[in-house]
């Protein structure tokens, strides 16, 4: 994730030391590891856990790739420190991503991209005016509308971010909304689509979780949360959050009494709905063909992404066939780039696992009395720390497999968990001081990074008490999947 | 020269994997309901495609790694660079050099590795379940890809040196959505590593 406005301007030479300890500080602990390897030092089996854990975040903060930082680490320690037979560790580094579910990442990115174009938006920014358009803060309701739709289909916070942002701010700004309000607005709801289907972070949470079957607090083993389900689980929170966010528009609209737009007749609702209909029917062909049980979710996102070549280039003709082989390539590259840190990541944790870091950690948190309550706190503290300087996916990765079977173990439900990750995941891009979205949103509103952060306020503090309301209710999340028999 | 054909063919390579995958499982879903309709029935039903879904990981595999190659040249590839870019110019260098030379020592460990795993399986006779294709072969995505992988951090971290530019990548630009210059230049600059959400 890039902080870019933070880039120091002027001095050349500033943080000079800091930069020779970002260099010193990962050789120094690759140092412990040799020490230990050479016998001189014997590290005990407690602390292996932190030393490895000090030299992964020591590299992330030189800021070289994860998935390198990740590789680095569990190089050094396979060679160095563990017991775990090297064959066992490269078999796994070389069948990592040998699972089909993996591939739907692929694809899903595929789909989006294939969406995610300025026409596409503008169908959607209409259809969300006539609906919505007539009441208090009318095209600011019509943003939160758009960005859950476009997000939804195309995948990408800031491509949402950027596509709706760019079209929908000149123009409330030409209508006499103040221009913090609308980038506040876009800069917030351009997160919504990681709850909404199909979203691949909440794909990448079951690829991390799954076959980890942990004991539960009963001693029995839990079976960990499949796509389907994390899908359907992740709608009626995507739709919950997306009212606040609108609740607090309206509210503030009011308040200020910012311009209406004329009410639609049902007419132009009907033929504006008609018009994004290809679109939207993405996410229909997703999670019915997967509920239904007419496609694994992996074929089902192979389907949405032909759907989606077909309906950009023959329905809506936003793209030429001659512009296809560029989207293959970018989708490739992207996709290439998540399952780089899959692979890697998964060695991670497999590391971890047979480190039994996580197996002590849960024994730590029952024996000092920390309830699922207390621990979702931590959890969540977490996150939204570590939400600040990395990419989401990521961020999965890494601690899911970490706190998942602590998360079980302590009574938590694993769609509960996906869910409540994708949330914080969510306010990670919006909150400053290195959210991505804000730097997007700086950029198209220009306005200042510090601006923009008094700007989103109102929308991060509903977005925060949104989090409380799912961390410790989880029928909310629940609901739908168990009225739908899933899991 | 030889360099741009490379350019060209790691292009081509990871476009048609990701096409082919995607209309392999798209055909073989078609095919599994199209030879439940009667009318459809004689021409689809001897059609085997168990295959498909072992394929696809295979393709995917390949693109993956190819893919990831391509990515270092793009600077596709996230990190965390809160830090590094709060530092003055001359303090960066040597970090982003340090990374630079990291992501080359592992990517250059794995290709080794990897020609060792292949060298060993290819003197035994594992075949894939489905498509009994020869392990190694599959597994030669390895070693190929990560030792392009760790040419392309050699080639980007020789430009840096040279010149003190990495790759940027883009991910504010969107098809058909036309932000003024204006905007543009205040736009953030892309940090080293690129950007991605």
């Amino acid at each position: 994730m890039s902080s870019p406005a933070l880039t120091a301007p002027g001095n050349p030479n500033r943080g000079r030391v800091a930069g020779i300890l970002m260099i010193v500080v990962p050789v120094l602990f690759l140092g412990i590891c040799l020490l230990s390897y050479g016998g001189i030092l014997v590290v005990p089996a407690a602390m292996r856990g932190l030393v490895i854990a000090g030299l992964l975040i020591s590299l992330f903060i030189t800021g070289m790739p994860i998935s390198i930082a990740l590789g680095l680490s569990v190089l050094t320690f396979m060679f160095t420190m563990t017991d775990v037979p090297i064959v066992a560790v490269s078999l796994k580094l070389f069948t990592g991503i040998e699972k089909f579910e993996i591939m739907s990442i692929p694809f899903f990115i595929l789909a989006g991209n294939f969406l995610t174009h300025g026409g596409v938006a503008k169908r959607m920014i209409h259809f969300a005016s006539t609906m919505v358009g007539h009441w208090y803060g009318g095209m600011g309701l019509a943003a939160v509308v758009s960005c859950a739709l476009f997000a939804a289909i195309s995948g990408s916070s800031v491509a949402t971010v950027v596509a709706i942002g760019s079209i929908m701010l000149p123009a409330m700004v030409q209508q006499g909304y103040p221009k913090r309000f609308g980038a506040g607005v876009i800069a917030t709801s351009g997160a919504l689509g990681i709850l909404f289907p199909p979203s691949i972070n909440l794909v990448i949470y079951a690829v991390a979780t799954s076959g980890m079957n942990p004991l539960g607090p009963t001693g029995r083993a839990v079976q960990s949360a499949s796509i389907g389900t994390l899908f359907v689980a992740g709608i009626i929170p995507g739709i919950t959050l997306a009212t606040l966010l609108g609740l607090t528009t309206w509210y503030q609209a009011r308040k200020n009494n910012y311009p209406r737009l004329p009410r639609a007749t049902w007419g132009e609702r009907l033929r504006a709905f008609l018009d994004c209909f290809w679109g939207l029917f993405l996410i229909v062909i997703v999670i019915g063909g997967i509920y239904a049980g007419l496609f694994t979710p992996t074929e089902a996102a192979a389907m949405a992404a032909v759907y989606a070549a077909v309906v950009a280039v023959f329905v809506y003709k936003d793209l030429k066939i001659r512009d296809i082989p560029r989207v293959l390539l970018t989708s490739a590259a992207m996709s290439a780039m998540i399952l780089y840190i899959v692979t890697n990541a998964v060695l991670f944790s497999f590391l971890m696992v047979s480190e039994h870091i996580p197996q002590s950690m849960a024994d730590w948190m029952s024996h000092q009395g920390f309830g699922w309550a207390g621990f979702l706190l931590v959890v969540n503290v977490i996150l939204l720390a570590a939400g600040n300087v990395m990419d989401p996916s990521a961020m999965v990765l890494i601690f899911a497999p970490i706190l998942f079977p602590v998360a079980v173990r302590l009574g938590v439900d694993p769609v509960h968990f996906g869910v409540l990750m994708a949330v914080n995941m969510e306010i990670g891009l919006c909150h400053p001081p290195v959210g991505l979205n804000l730097y997007v949103a700086s950029g198209i509103a220009k306005m200042g990074i510090t601006e923009l952060t008094m700007a989103v306020l109102p929308w991060l503090l509903t977005m925060l008490a949104f989090l409380v309301v799912v961390t410790y209710w989880p029928g909310l999340t629940l609901f739908l999947p168990h009225l739908l028999g899933m899991q | 020269m030889f360099l741009r054909l490379l350019d060209r063919l790691e292009e081509l390579i990871i476009s048609v994997l990701i096409a082919g995958a995607t209309l392999l499982i798209f055909v073989s879903v078609v095919q599994r309901y199209g030879s439940t309709v009667p009318f459809l029935f004689p021409y689809l039903h001897g059609i085997d495609l168990t295959w498909a879904q072992e394929l696809c990981i295979y393709m995917f595999i390949w693109m993956a790694k190819f893919g990831a190659a391509y990515g270092v040249r793009q600077g596709i590839h996230v990190g965390v660079d809160v830090l590094v870019n709060r530092l003055g110019e001359n303090a960066r260098r040597p970090v982003i050099l340090a990374g630079l030379l990291g992501g080359v020592l592992f990517t250059g460990t794995i290709a080794y590795l990897g020609a060792g795993f292949v060298w060993d399986l290819s003197a035994t006779d594992q075949r894939s379940n489905d498509m009994e294709a020869p392990m190694w072969i599959v597994y030669l995505a390895i070693p190929l890809g990560s030792g392009l992988m760790c040419f392309r951090f050699m080639q980007v971290a020789w430009t840096y040196w040279r010149t003190g530019t990495v790759p940027h990548h883009g991910s504010h630009e969107v098809d058909g959505v036309v932000i003024d210059d204006a905007a543009r230049s205040t736009a953030p600059a892309t940090a080293p590593w690129g950007t991605h959400a």
